[in-house]
Protein backbone atom coordinates (compact mmCIF):
# COMPACT_ATOMS: atom_id res chain seq x y z
CA UNK A 1 0.00 0.00 0.00
CA UNK A 2 1.40 3.51 -0.59
CA UNK A 3 2.47 5.37 2.05
CA UNK A 4 -0.12 8.35 2.61
CA UNK A 5 1.61 12.02 0.99
CA UNK A 6 1.17 13.49 4.41
CA UNK A 7 -0.10 11.75 7.93
CA UNK A 8 -1.12 13.40 11.05
CA UNK A 9 -1.73 11.66 14.31
CA UNK A 10 -2.82 12.77 17.59
CA UNK A 11 -0.70 15.88 17.45
CA UNK A 12 0.12 18.60 19.05
CA UNK A 13 2.15 21.13 19.11
CA UNK A 14 3.03 24.11 21.68
CA UNK A 15 5.26 26.74 22.21
CA UNK A 16 7.45 27.37 25.11
CA UNK A 17 7.95 31.09 25.36
CA UNK A 18 10.48 31.75 28.30
CA UNK A 19 9.51 34.36 30.70
CA UNK A 20 11.56 35.75 33.41
CA UNK A 21 10.27 33.12 36.38
CA UNK A 22 9.25 30.26 34.69
CA UNK A 23 7.42 29.77 30.86
CA UNK A 24 4.04 31.01 28.86
CA UNK A 25 3.00 27.84 26.98
CA UNK A 26 0.88 28.46 24.16
CA UNK A 27 -0.88 25.82 22.33
CA UNK A 28 -1.30 26.18 18.45
CA UNK A 29 -2.69 22.80 17.56
CA UNK A 30 -4.16 20.03 19.36
CA UNK A 31 -5.30 16.47 18.69
CA UNK A 32 -4.99 16.43 15.07
CA UNK A 33 -5.51 13.59 12.84
CA UNK A 34 -5.45 13.61 9.17
CA UNK A 35 -3.88 12.15 5.99
CA UNK A 36 -2.97 13.99 2.58
CA UNK A 37 -2.92 11.30 -0.03
CA UNK A 38 -0.32 11.02 -2.90
CA UNK A 39 -1.65 13.24 -5.69
CA UNK A 40 -4.12 14.96 -3.77
CA UNK A 41 -4.77 18.77 -3.22
CA UNK A 42 -5.88 19.77 0.08
CA UNK A 43 -6.36 23.27 0.85
CA UNK A 44 -6.28 24.59 5.02
CA UNK A 45 -9.04 27.05 5.73
CA UNK A 46 -8.73 28.97 9.17
CA UNK A 47 -8.68 32.65 10.88
CA UNK A 48 -5.53 34.27 11.97
CA UNK A 49 -3.51 32.14 14.94
CA UNK A 50 -6.06 28.56 13.90
CA UNK A 51 -2.55 26.92 13.45
CA UNK A 52 -1.95 26.79 9.70
CA UNK A 53 1.58 28.06 9.76
CA UNK A 54 2.23 25.58 12.24
CA UNK A 55 0.73 22.33 10.84
CA UNK A 56 2.97 23.51 7.40
CA UNK A 57 5.71 23.59 9.52
CA UNK A 58 5.56 20.49 11.14
CA UNK A 59 5.44 18.87 7.55
CA UNK A 60 8.98 20.58 6.54
CA UNK A 61 10.40 19.47 9.60
CA UNK A 62 10.88 22.98 10.59
CA UNK A 63 9.28 22.05 14.13
CA UNK A 64 9.35 19.10 16.07
CA UNK A 65 5.47 17.90 17.44
CA UNK A 66 4.94 18.25 21.38
CA UNK A 67 2.91 15.19 21.39
CA UNK A 68 1.91 12.60 18.57
CA UNK A 69 3.54 11.41 14.97
CA UNK A 70 3.77 13.44 11.97
CA UNK A 71 5.13 11.44 8.83
CA UNK A 72 5.49 12.60 5.54
CA UNK A 73 5.55 9.44 2.79
CA UNK A 74 6.21 7.13 5.51
CA UNK A 75 9.38 9.04 7.11
CA UNK A 76 9.89 11.43 9.99
CA UNK A 77 9.74 14.98 8.32
CA UNK A 78 13.37 15.33 10.08
CA UNK A 79 14.74 12.70 7.44
CA UNK A 80 16.25 13.00 4.27
CA UNK A 81 14.31 10.58 2.87
CA UNK A 82 10.82 12.86 3.63
CA UNK A 83 12.74 16.30 3.06
CA UNK A 84 13.72 14.90 -0.77
CA UNK A 85 10.48 14.70 -1.61
CA UNK A 86 8.70 18.28 -0.63
CA UNK A 87 8.87 21.85 -1.98
CA UNK A 88 7.47 24.24 0.51
CA UNK A 89 6.85 27.74 -0.16
CA UNK A 90 6.81 29.76 3.07
CA UNK A 91 4.62 33.04 3.28
CA UNK A 92 6.37 36.07 2.07
CA UNK A 93 9.46 34.07 0.72
CA UNK A 94 13.39 36.17 1.19
CA UNK A 95 15.97 36.10 -1.41
CA UNK A 96 18.92 38.02 -1.70
CA UNK A 97 18.47 41.47 -3.44
CA UNK A 98 21.59 41.60 -4.87
CA UNK A 99 21.70 38.59 -6.78
CA UNK A 100 19.75 37.80 -10.07
CA UNK A 101 16.89 34.85 -9.87
CA UNK A 102 18.87 31.93 -11.49
CA UNK A 103 21.89 32.14 -9.26
CA UNK A 104 19.61 32.36 -5.79
CA UNK A 105 17.81 28.90 -7.75
CA UNK A 106 21.03 27.38 -8.68
CA UNK A 107 22.18 27.45 -4.54
CA UNK A 108 19.01 26.34 -3.23
CA UNK A 109 19.30 23.47 -5.89
CA UNK A 110 22.85 22.88 -5.31
CA UNK A 111 21.18 22.25 -1.32
CA UNK A 112 18.56 19.63 -3.21
CA UNK A 113 21.89 17.60 -4.40
CA UNK A 114 21.63 19.15 -7.85
CA UNK A 115 24.94 19.62 -9.97
CA UNK A 116 25.85 20.08 -13.02
CA UNK A 117 23.70 20.00 -15.56
CA UNK A 118 21.20 18.67 -14.03
CA UNK A 119 21.15 21.75 -11.86
CA UNK A 120 21.30 24.06 -14.86
CA UNK A 121 18.24 22.50 -16.45
CA UNK A 122 16.25 22.27 -12.80
CA UNK A 123 17.24 25.73 -12.81
CA UNK A 124 15.67 27.03 -16.38
CA UNK A 125 12.67 24.45 -16.41
CA UNK A 126 12.05 26.08 -12.95
CA UNK A 127 12.09 29.66 -14.07
CA UNK A 128 10.29 28.82 -17.47
CA UNK A 129 7.56 26.55 -15.26
CA UNK A 130 6.82 30.01 -13.82
CA UNK A 131 7.24 32.41 -15.79
CA UNK A 132 10.45 34.03 -15.05
CA UNK A 133 12.43 33.29 -18.00
CA UNK A 134 11.92 37.16 -19.44
CA UNK A 135 13.02 38.87 -16.00
CA UNK A 136 16.42 36.72 -16.28
CA UNK A 137 18.55 39.25 -16.51
CA UNK A 138 17.03 41.37 -13.00
CA UNK A 139 18.30 41.39 -9.89
CA UNK A 140 16.31 40.32 -7.52
CA UNK A 141 15.86 44.20 -5.88
CA UNK A 142 14.16 44.58 -9.01
CA UNK A 143 11.17 42.04 -8.67
CA UNK A 144 7.46 42.64 -7.98
CA UNK A 145 5.70 40.99 -5.00
CA UNK A 146 4.32 38.70 -7.42
CA UNK A 147 7.44 38.09 -9.26
CA UNK A 148 9.30 37.23 -5.72
CA UNK A 149 6.32 34.78 -5.39
CA UNK A 150 7.03 33.11 -8.39
CA UNK A 151 10.93 32.50 -7.48
CA UNK A 152 9.48 31.11 -4.32
CA UNK A 153 7.22 28.91 -6.17
CA UNK A 154 10.37 28.16 -8.80
CA UNK A 155 12.85 26.95 -5.74
CA UNK A 156 10.47 24.69 -4.47
CA UNK A 157 9.99 22.67 -7.83
CA UNK A 158 13.32 22.86 -8.34
CA UNK A 159 14.02 18.99 -7.54
CA UNK A 160 10.31 17.80 -9.01
CA UNK A 161 9.13 16.90 -5.42
CA UNK A 162 5.95 14.65 -4.57
CA UNK A 163 4.92 17.11 -2.04
CA UNK A 164 4.18 21.00 -2.29
CA UNK A 165 3.44 22.43 0.86
CA UNK A 166 2.20 26.01 -0.34
CA UNK A 167 1.67 28.78 2.77
CA UNK A 168 0.00 31.36 1.02
CA UNK A 169 0.90 30.92 -2.46
CA UNK A 170 -1.89 33.85 -3.70
CA UNK A 171 -1.30 36.28 -0.95
CA UNK A 172 -1.25 40.25 -1.92
CA UNK A 173 -0.85 39.31 -6.08
CA UNK A 174 -3.30 40.89 -8.68
CA UNK A 175 -5.28 39.18 -10.52
CA UNK A 176 -3.30 37.77 -13.47
CA UNK A 177 -0.35 36.80 -11.09
CA UNK A 178 -3.04 34.53 -9.06
CA UNK A 179 -4.62 33.52 -12.79
CA UNK A 180 -1.06 32.04 -13.38
CA UNK A 181 0.01 30.56 -10.66
CA UNK A 182 -3.16 28.32 -10.29
CA UNK A 183 -2.67 27.20 -13.77
CA UNK A 184 0.62 26.25 -12.55
CA UNK A 185 -0.59 24.77 -9.66
CA UNK A 186 -3.19 22.65 -11.73
CA UNK A 187 -0.56 21.43 -14.28
CA UNK A 188 2.04 20.43 -11.31
CA UNK A 189 -1.30 18.74 -10.11
CA UNK A 190 -2.22 17.11 -12.84
CA UNK A 191 1.76 15.48 -13.23
CA UNK A 192 0.84 13.49 -10.20
CA UNK A 193 2.30 16.21 -7.51
CA UNK A 194 0.45 16.34 -4.20
CA UNK A 195 -0.19 19.88 -3.26
CA UNK A 196 -1.00 20.72 0.60
CA UNK A 197 -1.96 24.78 0.75
CA UNK A 198 -3.26 27.06 2.85
CA UNK A 199 -4.79 30.57 2.31
CA UNK A 200 -7.28 32.83 3.34
CA UNK A 201 -8.73 33.40 -0.21
CA UNK A 202 -11.54 30.59 -0.11
CA UNK A 203 -12.48 31.05 -3.66
CA UNK A 204 -8.44 30.40 -4.32
CA UNK A 205 -8.66 26.97 -2.61
CA UNK A 206 -12.19 26.12 -4.04
CA UNK A 207 -10.86 26.18 -7.45
CA UNK A 208 -7.84 24.40 -6.58
CA UNK A 209 -8.59 21.55 -4.26
CA UNK A 210 -10.35 18.38 -4.29
CA UNK A 211 -10.47 18.75 -0.45
CA UNK A 212 -10.51 21.23 2.37
CA UNK A 213 -9.75 21.10 5.87
CA UNK A 214 -10.95 23.86 8.49
CA UNK A 215 -9.06 25.00 11.29
CA UNK A 216 -10.62 26.50 14.55
CA UNK A 217 -8.17 27.30 17.49
CA UNK A 218 -5.99 24.69 16.57
CA UNK A 219 -8.23 21.62 15.97
CA UNK A 220 -9.68 20.39 12.83
CA UNK A 221 -13.34 21.47 12.96
CA UNK A 222 -14.24 19.82 9.77
CA UNK A 223 -13.20 18.27 6.67
CA UNK A 224 -15.22 19.13 3.30
CA UNK A 225 -15.09 16.66 -0.18
CA UNK A 226 -15.72 19.22 -3.60
CA UNK A 227 -18.53 17.23 -3.63
CA UNK A 228 -19.97 18.14 -0.10
CA UNK A 229 -19.46 21.78 -1.20
CA UNK A 230 -20.82 21.65 -4.67
CA UNK A 231 -23.96 20.11 -3.56
CA UNK A 232 -24.29 23.34 -0.72
CA UNK A 233 -26.18 26.35 -1.77
CA UNK A 234 -23.53 28.32 -0.11
CA UNK A 235 -20.64 26.36 -1.32
CA UNK A 236 -17.42 26.49 0.66
CA UNK A 237 -17.60 30.26 2.07
CA UNK A 238 -21.15 28.98 4.04
CA UNK A 239 -19.73 25.67 5.09
CA UNK A 240 -16.16 27.62 6.28
CA UNK A 241 -18.02 30.47 8.04
CA UNK A 242 -20.27 28.25 10.17
CA UNK A 243 -17.37 26.07 10.96
CA UNK A 244 -15.56 28.78 12.08
CA UNK A 245 -17.99 30.74 14.17
CA UNK B 1 23.94 13.01 -0.92
CA UNK B 2 27.52 14.29 -0.37
CA UNK B 3 27.33 16.48 2.82
CA UNK B 4 30.54 18.16 2.40
CA UNK B 5 28.83 19.51 -1.02
CA UNK B 6 26.35 20.95 1.03
CA UNK B 7 28.84 22.44 2.82
CA UNK B 8 30.69 23.84 0.20
CA UNK B 9 27.57 25.33 -1.24
CA UNK B 10 26.45 27.17 1.99
CA UNK B 11 30.26 28.31 2.27
CA UNK B 12 30.25 29.60 -0.92
CA UNK B 13 26.76 31.49 -0.79
CA UNK B 14 27.56 32.66 3.06
CA UNK B 15 30.86 34.36 1.33
CA UNK B 16 29.68 35.82 -1.97
CA UNK B 17 26.69 36.84 0.36
CA UNK B 18 29.11 38.44 2.69
CA UNK B 19 31.37 39.80 -0.11
CA UNK B 20 28.56 41.88 -1.81
CA UNK B 21 27.15 42.99 1.15
CA UNK B 22 27.62 47.16 1.48
CA UNK B 23 29.55 46.40 5.26
CA UNK B 24 32.43 44.55 3.25
CA UNK B 25 33.35 47.45 1.45
CA UNK B 26 32.55 49.86 4.26
CA UNK B 27 35.17 48.17 6.53
CA UNK B 28 37.81 47.98 3.51
CA UNK B 29 37.67 51.81 3.37
CA UNK B 30 37.85 52.05 7.22
CA UNK B 31 40.60 49.78 7.01
CA UNK B 32 42.99 52.06 4.47
CA UNK B 33 41.56 54.94 5.98
CA UNK B 34 43.23 53.43 9.59
CA UNK B 35 46.37 51.91 8.15
CA UNK B 36 47.20 54.86 6.14
CA UNK B 37 46.89 57.45 9.32
CA UNK B 38 49.26 55.19 10.77
CA UNK B 39 51.61 57.13 8.86
CA UNK B 40 51.71 60.00 11.14
CA UNK B 41 52.66 57.42 14.02
CA UNK B 42 55.18 56.33 12.17
CA UNK B 43 56.71 59.88 11.47
CA UNK B 44 56.56 60.53 15.32
CA UNK B 45 58.55 57.47 16.10
CA UNK B 46 61.39 59.10 14.40
CA UNK B 47 64.24 56.11 13.86
CA UNK B 48 62.16 53.50 14.68
CA UNK B 49 59.47 54.02 12.36
CA UNK B 50 59.76 50.48 10.77
CA UNK B 51 59.18 49.07 13.92
CA UNK B 52 56.31 50.99 15.19
CA UNK B 53 54.32 51.46 11.06
CA UNK B 54 54.61 46.93 11.37
CA UNK B 55 53.36 46.69 14.71
CA UNK B 56 50.82 49.59 14.93
CA UNK B 57 49.40 48.39 11.21
CA UNK B 58 49.25 44.85 12.46
CA UNK B 59 47.39 46.14 15.76
CA UNK B 60 44.89 47.61 12.89
CA UNK B 61 43.98 44.86 11.26
CA UNK B 62 43.31 42.59 13.83
CA UNK B 63 40.96 44.89 15.90
CA UNK B 64 39.10 45.76 12.26
CA UNK B 65 39.44 42.21 10.90
CA UNK B 66 38.20 41.35 14.51
CA UNK B 67 35.39 43.84 14.14
CA UNK B 68 34.01 42.67 11.02
CA UNK B 69 34.51 39.08 11.85
CA UNK B 70 32.13 39.55 14.93
CA UNK B 71 29.87 41.61 13.14
CA UNK B 72 28.86 39.19 10.53
CA UNK B 73 29.26 35.98 12.73
CA UNK B 74 27.11 37.84 15.27
CA UNK B 75 24.04 38.25 13.33
CA UNK B 76 24.68 35.16 10.17
CA UNK B 77 22.54 33.06 11.96
CA UNK B 78 19.85 35.53 13.16
CA UNK B 79 19.22 36.97 9.99
CA UNK B 80 18.40 33.92 8.18
CA UNK B 81 16.10 33.01 10.96
CA UNK B 82 14.54 36.61 10.64
CA UNK B 83 14.22 36.66 6.67
CA UNK B 84 12.99 33.00 7.25
CA UNK B 85 15.49 31.98 4.69
CA UNK B 86 16.54 29.70 6.88
CA UNK B 87 13.33 27.58 6.07
CA UNK B 88 14.32 27.48 2.60
CA UNK B 89 17.66 25.56 4.02
CA UNK B 90 15.87 23.21 6.64
CA UNK B 91 12.73 22.28 4.42
CA UNK B 92 15.93 20.48 2.16
CA UNK B 93 17.76 17.68 3.10
CA UNK B 94 20.68 19.26 4.65
CA UNK B 95 21.53 17.79 7.72
CA UNK B 96 22.14 21.06 10.47
CA UNK B 97 26.02 19.99 11.13
CA UNK B 98 26.58 20.99 7.21
CA UNK B 99 24.48 23.67 7.56
CA UNK B 100 26.73 25.47 10.52
CA UNK B 101 29.69 24.51 8.84
CA UNK B 102 29.18 25.79 5.85
CA UNK B 103 28.01 29.19 7.67
CA UNK B 104 31.37 28.87 9.93
CA UNK B 105 33.24 28.11 7.23
CA UNK B 106 31.37 31.03 4.58
CA UNK B 107 32.13 33.47 7.86
CA UNK B 108 36.74 32.33 7.94
CA UNK B 109 36.78 32.43 4.12
CA UNK B 110 35.21 36.28 4.42
CA UNK B 111 37.41 36.97 7.65
CA UNK B 112 40.53 35.39 5.63
CA UNK B 113 39.56 37.72 2.54
CA UNK B 114 39.65 41.27 4.51
CA UNK B 115 42.85 40.12 6.35
CA UNK B 116 44.23 39.78 3.03
CA UNK B 117 42.95 42.90 1.76
CA UNK B 118 44.08 45.01 5.15
CA UNK B 119 47.55 43.17 4.74
CA UNK B 120 48.04 44.25 1.39
CA UNK B 121 46.81 47.84 2.27
CA UNK B 122 49.55 47.61 4.96
CA UNK B 123 52.11 45.99 2.82
CA UNK B 124 51.75 48.46 0.42
CA UNK B 125 51.85 51.62 3.18
CA UNK B 126 55.62 50.33 4.41
CA UNK B 127 56.98 50.05 0.85
CA UNK B 128 55.77 53.55 0.03
CA UNK B 129 57.92 54.70 3.35
CA UNK B 130 60.82 51.99 2.13
CA UNK B 131 60.62 49.44 3.99
CA UNK B 132 60.09 45.51 3.29
CA UNK B 133 57.60 43.41 5.11
CA UNK B 134 58.73 42.46 8.28
CA UNK B 135 60.40 38.72 9.10
CA UNK B 136 57.21 37.48 11.21
CA UNK B 137 54.32 38.92 9.07
CA UNK B 138 53.04 36.23 7.76
CA UNK B 139 53.05 34.30 11.05
CA UNK B 140 50.97 37.37 12.54
CA UNK B 141 48.49 37.11 9.97
CA UNK B 142 48.30 33.29 10.34
CA UNK B 143 48.02 33.96 14.43
CA UNK B 144 45.35 36.59 13.81
CA UNK B 145 43.13 34.30 12.00
CA UNK B 146 43.43 31.78 14.12
CA UNK B 147 42.11 33.89 16.83
CA UNK B 148 39.37 35.21 14.31
CA UNK B 149 38.69 31.34 13.81
CA UNK B 150 38.25 30.89 17.97
CA UNK B 151 36.25 34.14 18.17
CA UNK B 152 34.15 33.60 15.24
CA UNK B 153 32.79 29.97 16.03
CA UNK B 154 32.45 31.25 19.94
CA UNK B 155 29.98 33.53 18.51
CA UNK B 156 28.16 31.41 16.19
CA UNK B 157 27.54 29.56 19.82
CA UNK B 158 26.46 32.34 21.39
CA UNK B 159 24.38 33.79 18.65
CA UNK B 160 22.60 30.57 19.15
CA UNK B 161 21.41 31.36 22.93
CA UNK B 162 21.22 34.98 23.00
CA UNK B 163 18.08 37.18 22.05
CA UNK B 164 20.35 39.44 19.72
CA UNK B 165 23.18 40.33 17.55
CA UNK B 166 24.32 43.23 20.34
CA UNK B 167 24.03 40.62 23.00
CA UNK B 168 26.41 38.34 21.15
CA UNK B 169 28.74 40.87 19.62
CA UNK B 170 29.35 42.03 22.97
CA UNK B 171 29.53 38.60 25.02
CA UNK B 172 32.17 37.36 22.60
CA UNK B 173 34.57 40.65 22.79
CA UNK B 174 34.69 40.12 26.43
CA UNK B 175 35.97 36.51 25.67
CA UNK B 176 38.29 38.20 23.17
CA UNK B 177 39.34 40.39 25.75
CA UNK B 178 39.69 37.64 28.06
CA UNK B 179 41.36 35.48 25.99
CA UNK B 180 44.33 38.03 26.33
CA UNK B 181 44.60 38.08 29.98
CA UNK B 182 44.14 34.44 30.07
CA UNK B 183 47.82 33.43 31.15
CA UNK B 184 47.73 36.20 34.00
CA UNK B 185 44.13 35.19 35.23
CA UNK B 186 45.41 31.22 35.49
CA UNK B 187 48.57 32.20 37.41
CA UNK B 188 46.15 34.45 40.18
CA UNK B 189 44.13 31.17 40.15
CA UNK B 190 46.30 29.04 41.13
CA UNK B 191 47.08 31.50 44.40
CA UNK B 192 43.30 31.33 45.38
CA UNK B 193 43.18 29.08 48.12
CA UNK B 194 40.98 26.18 48.79
CA UNK B 195 37.83 25.15 46.75
CA UNK B 196 37.58 29.17 45.84
CA UNK B 197 41.00 28.77 43.59
CA UNK B 198 39.74 25.20 42.16
CA UNK B 199 36.90 26.62 40.85
CA UNK B 200 37.90 29.84 39.04
CA UNK B 201 40.94 27.56 37.54
CA UNK B 202 38.26 25.43 35.90
CA UNK B 203 36.30 27.86 34.81
CA UNK B 204 39.43 29.71 33.36
CA UNK B 205 40.01 26.67 31.62
CA UNK B 206 36.91 27.61 29.19
CA UNK B 207 38.64 30.65 28.11
CA UNK B 208 40.41 30.34 24.87
CA UNK B 209 44.52 31.05 25.42
CA UNK B 210 44.41 34.04 22.57
CA UNK B 211 48.05 34.56 23.36
CA UNK B 212 49.17 31.64 22.26
CA UNK B 213 48.52 33.17 18.79
CA UNK B 214 50.27 36.35 19.45
CA UNK B 215 52.94 36.48 16.72
CA UNK B 216 53.89 39.72 17.25
CA UNK B 217 54.34 39.31 21.08
CA UNK B 218 57.10 36.09 20.26
CA UNK B 219 58.76 38.13 17.58
CA UNK B 220 60.91 40.06 20.13
CA UNK B 221 62.25 36.52 20.89
CA UNK B 222 62.42 35.94 17.24
CA UNK B 223 60.43 33.02 18.41
CA UNK B 224 57.12 33.18 16.19
CA UNK B 225 54.81 30.37 17.08
CA UNK B 226 54.71 27.40 15.29
CA UNK B 227 52.33 24.72 13.72
CA UNK B 228 51.61 23.74 17.05
CA UNK B 229 49.73 26.63 17.88
CA UNK B 230 46.79 24.50 15.63
CA UNK B 231 46.10 22.17 17.67
CA UNK B 232 44.76 24.29 20.40
CA UNK B 233 42.78 26.58 17.64
CA UNK B 234 41.00 23.28 16.61
CA UNK B 235 40.09 21.89 19.80
CA UNK B 236 38.61 25.52 20.31
CA UNK B 237 37.03 26.05 17.05
CA UNK B 238 35.60 22.16 17.52
CA UNK B 239 34.23 22.55 20.95
CA UNK B 240 32.54 25.74 19.71
CA UNK B 241 31.09 23.76 16.68
CA UNK B 242 29.84 20.95 18.91
CA UNK B 243 28.01 23.45 21.28
CA UNK B 244 26.46 25.21 18.77
CA UNK B 245 25.43 21.91 17.28
CA UNK B 246 23.74 20.80 19.76
CA UNK B 247 21.88 23.97 20.21
CA UNK B 248 21.31 23.77 16.19
CA UNK B 249 20.20 20.62 16.51
CA UNK B 250 16.86 21.59 19.12
CA UNK B 251 16.24 25.23 17.45
CA UNK B 252 12.66 25.07 15.64
CA UNK B 253 11.81 27.72 13.07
Amino acid sequence: MTAPAVAFSGVEKTYKRPRLLGAEYNTAVKGLSFEVRPGEVTGLLGLNGAGKTTIMKLITGLLFPTAGRVSVFGHSPADVAAKARVGFLPELPYFPPQVKPAAALAYYGRLSGLSGAELSLAVGSSMHRTGLEPHAGKRISEFSKGMLQRLGLAQALLHKPDLLVLDEPVSGLDPLAIHDIRALLAGLNAEGRAIFLSSHSISEVEKLASRVLIMVRGALAATVTRAQWEASPGGLEKLFVEAVK
Amino acid sequence: MNSLFLVRAVAFNSFSESVRNRFFTLFAVFAFTAVYASVLAGVMAVDQESRVLADFGLALIELTALAYALFGASSALLKEAETKTIYLVFSRPVPRWAYLAGKLGGALLTAGLMLLIMAAMHLSLLAFRGFGPPPFYAWALAGTFLKLAVIVSFAFFVSLFSTSAVSTLVISSIMWTLGHFASEARFLAERLPGLKGTAVSVFLWLIPNLQLFNARDAAGAAAAPGPAVLLPAAAWVAASFLGSLWLLSRKEF
